[in-house]
């Protein structure tokens, strides 16, 4: 592989090796401490000069920090105080102005929850069941699932230690808010007022509040951005410089495709329309937004790619136009007989081969063309081959071998996610059983099993480039490898919960993320940094999609949601919301106009994209919040199309914008 | 040692509480409001789960205490288990996720718990006050299992595809769900608001034919939308496939082939996509009666109502908007007073219940505080009794169509006109105008009463009364009913079982008929004379029958339409194809039994298998239970000629009493 070399740059930076190395030790030092094997480990301290400071501090840090954790609940106050004063709060907020009332009532929810744990922390239990049953209901309606997840932790025991991962992100982080500053005046003044009261210590302990200078938002503006589970964004995390734009295509391409227009014959014609199309027109153009082509390394293309790439731009061609006078024509591919095993589906760039991950830890892979599908011959038959054949791709394969569908099996838990790379070469999975796997489309076996994530893998995505892949996992980090090393080559750390999903950007340079902790991030490619953080889902996110122009991305989740955001500003342009159920795919037509999405309610909704970038207001000020609007108009869904009983799992535009989807049919109960 | 055991138990206890969630696990925790105090296990299951590992003896504190945190850590581990099956992309929550928390947490998984879709693998019991959920454990006998075929292997998972939708328009597939769903079609006729023509309504899709133009509809709102809001219009195009379809039904329907007609009627009863079509069957239904009425056109008039019940039958269509049309068309079929060519001979009366029928169906299913359909129904049919100058078969009709309503109809809207149903009857029979057909009308309007009022005389009479009671509530059709009442009365065993067998169809109607569902205001029927108690038969003359007619039966069409179309014929049951092929015989039998003549009819005279019933009046000589003791109720006629001894008013009318029914 030529990519090889250019791409090992990128890999794991040795530098910090050493460090590493010190970390084994101390870690088997302990274990040999636990077990009692006292010769060996005085004996292994001796060899590699760890001193018992070292040990003794790792130990230490833990006491502290689980110390540090506990102590801020500690509070002597009045338990019975605690009503009087959340119900103080409410009375004031109410009292305020309209305009600050809506801001002000963010704080509430923070509050109660803060001041629920203080009243278990401290042993106050009936008090603490008697606070939740009276002021529960007060909360927004997608703040009842986590609050009934508060209700379980009952006793100061079940506060300490970190398996809940709730409660962790609430005692370890603060509570993020935004608010005018003449709210915030408000707030200020009336807390001072109660100066002696544990409210004030809570607001100072446990919430930010992120302070802008303008006219308070609304009640729509708030609703759209809350949700994160621990609030929002503060100003600061997205102020970073997303290069966003495409990479040019590669000249070579190009010039390829004249050669095959020429030979067509009608020359005039077409290079009208190609003129007219956004996609060509951008190639020409230097992108102001686009990264560097070499910002991070990419595979060379091979001469099979080149000949895929010519292929794709003649098809795209023949696109069919789509907006909100030319709706699509949706083609489903119903899985039958699946007995809910159905757990992913995956269709192949050029739309030829669809891949579905089963809850048994099988795969099964379908050719949707009249092409069937084929194994490579074995390495004695592949030697008599003549290798300057202009056939020789065909000639590599056993026809003995061709049929409808292929399995391949290997995971030990349900598959969770699939991703076939562009060139239709390798297929990757990712698994319950925690590996993700590399498996062969030619010779149709396992090549590589990269074990990493310790807990379930929830997601995996080949770059649209190859080569890398990120994977999003349970252990709450995403990671990126190459497919050449089983070691990740970027761990991205941040999310307070569950990565659900991950998705390249289509220059590569970066990695989005969904969480169940109801954010979306963006991860740098190059350092590894997150670059925007975007809070507004209400539930996990479940999809990731970037528009084909690089500029937007659509997330899908839980609540059903589809949320569209600006990547240059980070901020949400547009909400769609008319789906009952999870959203589990999303997808843009391949100029970016459309926008459909299918999840678990038995439908596909098709989305105007043209019309949310029209109306995008892109002379506002995005460092101010209240000047964000949010299109959330009912005229941006264009359709929905009913499955019988089949939940929409799998959704793709073909070059021509055919729109594909899939999904396991279940006979209702 | 022990403590690790408990672990294990308290491990089961946890897939217990998810299996026992697992069917009503889904979204639990989005939805359910009122659950939201936070639940403990109870600490006697804990001692339960200590006792059953060898621990006794548990202080109450230790008990509770581990309750508390055995739940806390139980819900930690389904919040880990939703997330799985949130990415099994499931609406449910299974053993086997459950299992991979427990697995992701590093503890041993719970072996041998499994549930299959919607199955809680776990039985639940109550008695004495406990509660008890146990996993039930069949024996299983390795001899049969040995034995048995080995059982089919399940299909295996394939790949289909179809066309969800094409250019925005989703085809009318049979993969892709009906246009509307029953409940939207309900929703959209209850809802007077106007409607966004924009997308998000299900129902807002145009279902106009792809047009070259590419110009749709759609379009063409939406540039609307601003300025007014209009409401759409229902247009009515059909496609060139439903046009073809339409031509097909509506010629299969009303042609000469029962086959294709079965086809025809299966398909307007079963298939899911009608709804766009359902404004032309209901015109051409109608119409068609319209058209046929006047011709006399019996044999199309029940096509055509068969139609109408396959679309009656048709879950997925609401007809609410189509009953103006339909209504009129089924009611005509009622009580028009001719349908057919020859009155005297055709069995139009089959028609009359099966359309009656009908109407009920609709009343049923369609009735409402809005359009009041059954009141007004109930209303006209009513007036009809009442009337004195309509026909006796639209009498016949009106009542046929009051019986099947229910009881409390009956009870309030025919049994105060019994009287005056009674004086036409009387003047049928023993008016000086001989006419045939009137007596034939008569005498089914009889058997309709019979059929429908015992039930309601049951509830307002105690067998002490005389019938002289009933000669005054009832007037001429007093010692009529009395008979028929003591009928049932007396012969609740014997009577009651040929009253019984007589009815099978019958009774599932009436299972389903809505129980006094009355909607019109009448005063209560006035009691019939003033009851008071005589001693049962004292010095008056019993008139004895056997309760005869079987209100019912169920002869297969001869085309062996039988399973899928349901076409009962009522009362004297010719099938509807032999209407015109056998009328000379039934013709000479009517004939046959005159007012003075005794004649016996041998048995297996007659078309077909079936019953003749017995129609016995006259002396006391034969009790109801010897005939209805008829052995088998085998093919059996006996004619008894009333005997001079005229008994009270009925002398005249006893010819008109006995009768012969061809089933």
């Amino acid at each position: 592989m030529a990519t090889t070399s250019s791409a090992s740059e990128v890999a794991v930076k040795e530098e910090g090796s050493c460090q590493y190395d010190k970390q084994t030790l101390v870690a088997v030092l302990q274990f040999l401490r636990k077990h009692n094997l006292k010769g060996t480990e005085s004996l292994l301290k001796e060899e590699a000069k760890v001193s018992e400071d070292d040990l003794k501090t790792e130990e230490d840090k833990k006491t502290e920090v689980s110390q540090a954790l506990a102590a801020v609940y500690k509070s002597d106050d009045d338990p019975s105080l605690f009503e009087d004063l959340y119900q103080d709060l409410k009375t004031f907020i109410d009292s305020c102005l309209d305009v600050h009332k809506v801001e002000l009532a963010t704080i509430l929810y923070p509050v109660f929850v803060h001041m629920y744990l203080e009243l278990v922390f401290n042993g106050h239990q009936w008090n603490a069941s008697q606070f939740y049953s009276r002021f529960w209901q007060d909360q927004d309606e997608h703040r009842h699932e986590d609050l009934a997840r508060l209700t379980s932790v009952r006793q100061k025991e079940h506060m300490v230690g970190s398996d809940n991962q709730l409660l962790e992100s609430f005692k370890t982080s603060k509570f993020i808010l935004r608010m005018s500053r003449d709210s915030y005046t408000h707030l200020k003044r009336h807390l001072q007022e109660k100066r002696l009261s544990p409210l004030l210590t809570i607001v100072q302990d446990h919430l930010f509040i992120d302070v802008f200078d303008g006219v308070p938002r609304t009640q729509q503006q708030i609703q759209a951005s809350g949700g994160g589970l621990i609030g929002e964004v503060d100003r600061d995390a997205n102020k970073a410089k997303v290069l966003f734009g495409l990479l040019r295509e590669p000249d070579v391409q190009i010039a390829l495709d004249d050669e095959e227009e020429g030979g067509d014959g009608d020359e005039k014609p077409k290079k009208k329309k190609s003129k007219k199309d956004p996609l060509l027109m951008k190639k020409s153009k230097n992108d102001p937004n686009a990264p560097a082509p070499t910002r991070i390394p990419l595979p060379e293309l091979k001469d099979q790619d080149h000949k895929d790439k010519a292929l794709a731009f003649r098809e795209a061609k023949k696109r069919a136009k789509l907006d909100h006078n030319h709706l699509p024509s949706i083609c489903f591919y119903t899985f039958v007989n699946a007995f809910h095993g159905v757990t992913c589906v995956d269709i192949s760039d050029d739309s030829s081969l669809l891949v579905a991950g089963f809850s048994d830890g099988n795969l099964r892979v379908w050719s949707l063309t009249p092409q069937k599908l084929r194994e490579m011959k074995a390495a004695d038959d592949l030697e008599i081959i003549d290798k300057e054949a202009d056939d020789v791709m065909e000639r590599i394969f056993d026809d003995r071998t061709a049929s409808d569908f292929k399995t391949l099996s290997g995971h030990k838990g349900p598959v969770y996610s699939a991703s076939i790379s562009p060139d239709r070469a390798y297929l990757l999975s990712a698994s319950e059983d925690g590996t993700v796997r590399l498996w062969s489309l030619q010779i149709w076996t396992n090549l590589v099993c990269y074990k990493g994530h310790n807990f379930p893998v929830w997601d995996v995505r080949f770059s649209p480039h190859g080569y890398y892949f990120v994977s999003a996992s349970h252990d709450r980090t995403a990671r990126v490898w190459a497919t050449d090393h089983h070691q990740p080559i970027r761990i991205f750390a941040g999310h307070l919960s569950d990565v659900d999903c991950c998705c390249f950007h289509p220059n590569s340079n970066y990695v989005a993320t969904g969480s169940s902790d109801n954010s979306v991030r963006l991860w740098d490619m190059l350092n590894g940094s997150c670059v925007r953080v975007m809070t507004g889902h209400k539930s996990a996110v479940h999809c990731l999609q970037f528009s084909p122009d690089g500029r937007f991305l659509a997330s899908g989740g839980a609540d059903s949601q589809v949320l569209i955001w600006d990547l240059g500003t980070g901020t949400m342009v547009a909400q769609l919301s008319a789906h009952t159920n999870t959203v589990y795919d999303l997808c843009f037509s391949r100029e970016g106009t459309m926008l459909a999405s299918g999840g678990l309610d038995d439908s596909i909704r098709v989305w105007d994209m043209q019309k949310i970038m029209a109306e995008q207001d892109t002379e506002a000020d995005p460092s101010v919040p209240s000047n964000i609007t949010i299109n959330d108009s009912p005229s941006l869904l264009l359709g929905s199309y009913f499955t019988k009983s089949t939940s929409v799992l799998g959704l793709h535009f073909t070059r021509r914008n055919l729109l594909l989807a899939s999904g396991p049919f279940e006979a209702p109960s | 040692m022990a403590g690790t055991q408990g672990i294990d138990r308290v491990q089961i206890a946890g897939s217990q509480l998810v299996n026992v969630m697992g069917g009503q696990f889904e979204f639990v925790m989005a939805s359910d409001k009122e659950s939201r105090v936070a639940s403990v296990l109870p600490s006697e299951s804990v001692k339960v789960i200590a006792e059953s590992v060898g621990v006794s003896g548990l202080a109450d504190e230790a008990s509770s205490f581990l309750a508390e945190d055995i739940s806390y850590r139980l819900k930690l581990i389904i919040q880990e288990a939703e997330k799985l099956r949130q990415h099994s992309k499931r609406k449910k929550l299974t053993c086997s996720d459950f299992d991979s928390a427990l697995q992701m947490k590093n503890i041993e998984p719970v072996y041998g718990v499994s549930n299959r879709e919607g199955y809680v693998p776990f039985r639940h019991a109550s008695g004495g006050g406990r509660e008890i959920y146990f996993t039930e454990e069949k024996e299983v006998d390795l001899h049969s299992v040995m034995g048995d075929s080995t059982p089919k292997i399940p299909v295996d998972v394939s790949l289909r595809a179809h066309w969800l939708c094409i250019d925005g328009i989703q085809p009318s597939l049979p993969e892709n769900p009906p246009p509307a769903t029953k409940e939207l079609q309900k929703q959209e006729i209850l809802d007077t608001s106007l409607k966004q023509t924009a997308g998000p309504n299900r129902l807002g899709q145009k279902r106009s034919h792809p047009d070259s133009s590419g110009k749709h509809k759609h379009s063409h709102h939406q540039k609307h939308k601003d300025l007014v809001k209009l409401k759409n219009l229902a247009t009515h195009e059909l496609s060139v496939e439903q046009q073809y379809y339409y031509k097909e039904i509506t010629e299969s329907c009303v042609g000469p082939d029962e086959q294709k007609r079965a086809e025809a009627l299966q398909s307007l009863q079963q298939d899911p996509g009608l709804h766009q079509m359902l404004p032309r069957f209901v015109a051409f239904a109608a119409e068609g009666v319209k058209i046929n009425v006047v011709q006399n056109n019996l044999a199309l008039l029940i096509y055509l109502m068969r139609m109408v019940k396959s679309l009656l039958d048709n879950q997925t269509v609401y007809l609410d908007k189509y009953l103006h049309d339909l209504l009129p068309a089924v009611t005509t079929c009622v009580v028009s007073r001719q349908l057919c060519l020859r009155p005297d001979m055709d069995n139009h009366w089959a028609l009359r219940d099966f359309a009656a029928r009908l109407v009920a169906q609709i009343c049923r299913n369609y009735s409402n505080n809005t359009n009041n359909v059954q009141a007004r129904i109930t209303k006209k049919f009513s007036k009809a009794i009442q009337s004195e100058k309509v026909a006796l078969s639209t009498q016949y009709g009106a009542l046929a169509g009051l019986g099947e309503l229910g009881t409390e109809v009956v009870k309030s809207s025919l049994l105060p006109y019994i009287c005056m149903l009674g004086d036409r009857m009387k003047y049928v029979n023993e008016g000086s105008a001989l006419n045939s057909i009137d007596k034939i009308a008569a005498e089914h309007i009889k058997k309709q009463l019979i059929k429908y009022l015992p039930p309601v005389l049951k509830s307002f009479h105690n067998s002490s009364e005389s019938v002289e009671e009933f000669n005054v509530a009832y007037g001429y059709l007093g010692p009529f009913l009395y008979s028929m009442f003591l009928q049932k009365e007396k012969g609740l065993t014997s009577a009651g079982a040929m009253q019984t067998l007589a009815t099978p169809a019958r009774s599932t109607l009436q299972l389903s008929q809505r129980p006094a569902q009355i909607v019109i205001q009448q005063p209560a029927p006035s009691t019939p004379g003033t009851p008071h108690q005589s001693s049962f038969l004292t010095g008056t003359p019993s008139f004895q029958r056997t309760s005869s007619i079987s209100s019912m039966s169920n002869p297969s069409t001869p085309t062996g339409v039988s399973g899928a179309q349901k076409f009962v014929i009522v009362s004297q049951g010719r099938s509807s194809s032999s209407i015109s092929s056998t009328p000379a015989a039934s013709n000479s039998l009517m004939k046959m039994v005159g007012p003075s003549q005794s004649q016996g009819v041998a048995p297996g005279v007659g078309p077909g298998a079936g019953q003749k019933i017995v129609l016995i009046q006259g002396a006391a000589t034969v009790k109801s239970d010897d005939s209805a003791a008829t052995p088998g109720n085998q093919v059996r006629t006996s004619i008894l000629t009333s005997s001079q001894s005229a008994v009270g008013s009925t002398a005249t009318s006893s010819s008109n009493i006995s009768g012969k029914e061809t089933l």
